[in-house]
């Protein structure tokens, strides 16, 4: 058995133990509007969610004081203007549209992955588009955003890279996922430019095992929910996702049997990640894990390891700069939260057949080697 | 010219267990020039497909450097193959040659290459016998060993 096998298994028996599944009282539905405005050929801004052809949610219950909603952007992966000017409209469209939401959202989070190089002027491009939402904005970061100076540029822009607030009866946690990486560069020499091509090539070999929350931040977690009900709503939002999907492209955090130790009492907890580029839904043990869109590019779904629970998105068409990207809103209500996918250019984000996904050809791939074997 | 062979067969005596033992040498004509492969040359045949390989790799994740020296430009938008395509997934080698929807024509992987070159990376098209494709096609048909022949598949 690989050492993947072995990893699967036990969290399959550490995280998915039979029988707890997230509050019983809780049901998970699925489902598909065709909103009217598509019906009739009438959207008008004014209308609510007027320019989504279809909506796609994941309808989780849920316990908040009133229902409210809030949006999710992230992994925009910004290059300066010069070099690419089509994350930067994506951005602009993403912002121009979480700012004519109607209702209003209560706050917008960036999930991480601004920059696409961690430079000055990639995250100082990010601010300035995102200016555009003049909602409340919280960020975390992801690792495009920290390892060309190590995070110097994004704290200076947005201070503390973890946090937690109450809104409206739900406690919402800010992780950090990806400034503990191990030291892979000062042995090897490396210039901060080469430090950060290798945290920014996903499928690389040499930044390793780098997501991870850490006992330090764990222990802030639990300080954080001590005084919180154990079947309040929590909602955590962290760049990788809290389980282990995928560790070659660090689809997961390396440290997940402690961070399900410190979440296990909290019987109401929802993380919504984003680092994947991709529609996900998991749970483990009492929580929900939700994986997010990209606005930049798609990622195709692992070769193993996708979450049984997923409804898989659709393979996107790599013609179309608009396909498989978008972002979310995410509207809580007293019984329940609802994850509404924007994918642009997309009547369905969820595939209708087989045929639809990319997982449909099965593949059995192997690491890459140049960066083990070129001079590093 | 006739070429003959002279086969030695040469049995032993049936072991305990009953099994026959059988070997067969097969001696070429003694004109003949070629060499049963040697170790060595193994190595030496797959080193020449891995560098291969390595060259593919490194394109593939975007080596700028590299791309100059071979003169192709892969990209101009900041994009590499492996971003969309970590350990070049989402290829399907195995799946070619096959009708492919986006250029609407029967379609090879080299086409397929080519068109993600010019569609998602802007970049510009290369000729399909170069080295820099057959490097990438190294790549992608490697990292996709163990995948199972599916020709003509959506
Ligand atoms: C912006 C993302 C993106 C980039 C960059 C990109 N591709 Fe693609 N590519 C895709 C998508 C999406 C598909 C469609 C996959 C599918 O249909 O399952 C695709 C399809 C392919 C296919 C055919 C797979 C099939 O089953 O039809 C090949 C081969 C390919 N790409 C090679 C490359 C190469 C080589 C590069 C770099 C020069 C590259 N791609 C760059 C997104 C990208
Ligand atoms: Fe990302
Ligand atoms: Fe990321």
């Amino acid at each position: 058995m690989s050492e993947l096998d072995r990893e699967r298994r036990e969290l399959a028996t550490v995280l998915q133990r039979p029988g707890v599944r997230p509050d019983p009282l809780l049901r998970i539905t699925r489902r598909t509007f065709v909103h009217r405005s598509c019906l009739t050929g009438a959207a008008t801004v004014a209308q609510t969610f007027a320019w989504w052809p279809l909506l796609n949610t994941i309808d989780v219950a849920y316990a908040a004081e009133e229902p409210f909603k809030f949006a999710w952007v992230s992994d925009t992966h910004l290059y300066p203007k010069s070099v690419n000017t089509r994350f930067v409209e994506k951005v602009q469209r993403a912002a121009r549209e979480v700012q004519a939401m109607n209702p209003p959202a209560d706050f917008m989070i960036f999930g991480g992955d601004l920059a696409q190089l961690g430079r000055a002027n990639e995250l100082e491009l990010g601010v300035e588009l995102l200016n555009e939402v003049k909602i409340r904005k919280v960020f975390i970061p992801g690792e495009h955003d920290w390892y060309y100076d190590m995070g110097a540029k994004w704290k200076q822009l947005f201070d503390k890279p973890n946090w937690t607030f109450d809104h409206k009866g739900v406690r919402f946690i800010g992780l950090d996922t990806v400034t503990r990486g191990p030291d892979y560069w000062t042995v090897r020499k490396m210039s901060p430019e080469e430090r950060m091509d290798h945290m920014a090539t996903l499928d690389g070999s040499v930044a390793g095992p780098w997501a991870g929350v850490g006992r330090d931040q764990l222990d802030w977690v639990q300080k954080t929910l001590a005084d919180w009900d154990k079947a309040r709503p929590v909602v955590i939002f962290s760049h990788n996702p809290l389980y282990e999907y995928y560790p070659p492209w660090n689809f997961w955090v390396r440290d997940w049997r402690e961070v399900n130790e410190v979440l296990k009492p909290y019987t109401n907890v929802t993380n919504i990640h984003g680092h994947v580029h991709q529609v996900l839904y998991n749970e483990i043990g009492t929580m929900r894990s939700i994986g997010m869109l990209a606005t930049s590019w798609p990622w195709p779904y692992a070769p193993e390891g996708v979450p049984k629970l997923t409804k898989p998105m659709i393979r996107a068409d790599p013609g179309d700069f608009y396909d498989g990207v978008g972002w979310e809103t995410l509207s809580m209500n007293k019984d329940r939260i609802e994850t509404q996918y924007v994918m642009w250019g997309r009547k369905e984000v969820f595939v209708q057949s087989p045929p639809d996904s990319s997982l449909s050809q099965p593949e059995i791939l192997r690491p890459r080697i140049a960066d083990q074997i070129w001079p590093y | 010219m006739k070429t003959s062979a002279r086969f030695t067969v040469v049995l032993t005596r049936p072991c305990l267990v009953g099994a026959l033992g059988v070997i067969a040498l097969v001696v070429g004509p003694a004109s003949a020039n070629k060499d049963p492969v040697t170790p060595q040359q193994l190595k030496a045949y797959e080193d020449a497909f891995m560098e291969q390989v390595r060259i593919g790799d490194l394109l593939f994740h975007g080596d700028a450097a590299l791309a100059k020296k071979m003169n192709v430009v892969l990209t101009t938008t900041g994009m590499a193959c492996a971003m969309c395509h970590p350990f070049a997934s989402d290829t399907h080698p195995q799946a070619f040659p096959k009708y492919q929807v986006s250029m609407n024509k029967f379609a090879t992987l080299r086409d397929m290459i080519n068109w993600c070159i010019e569609k998602p990376n802007q970049g510009e098209k290369i000729d399909s016998d170069s080295d820099a494709m057959k490097a990438l096609e190294a790549y992608i048909y490697w990292s996709n060993t163990g995948s199972v022949l599916v020709p003509g598949k959506y």
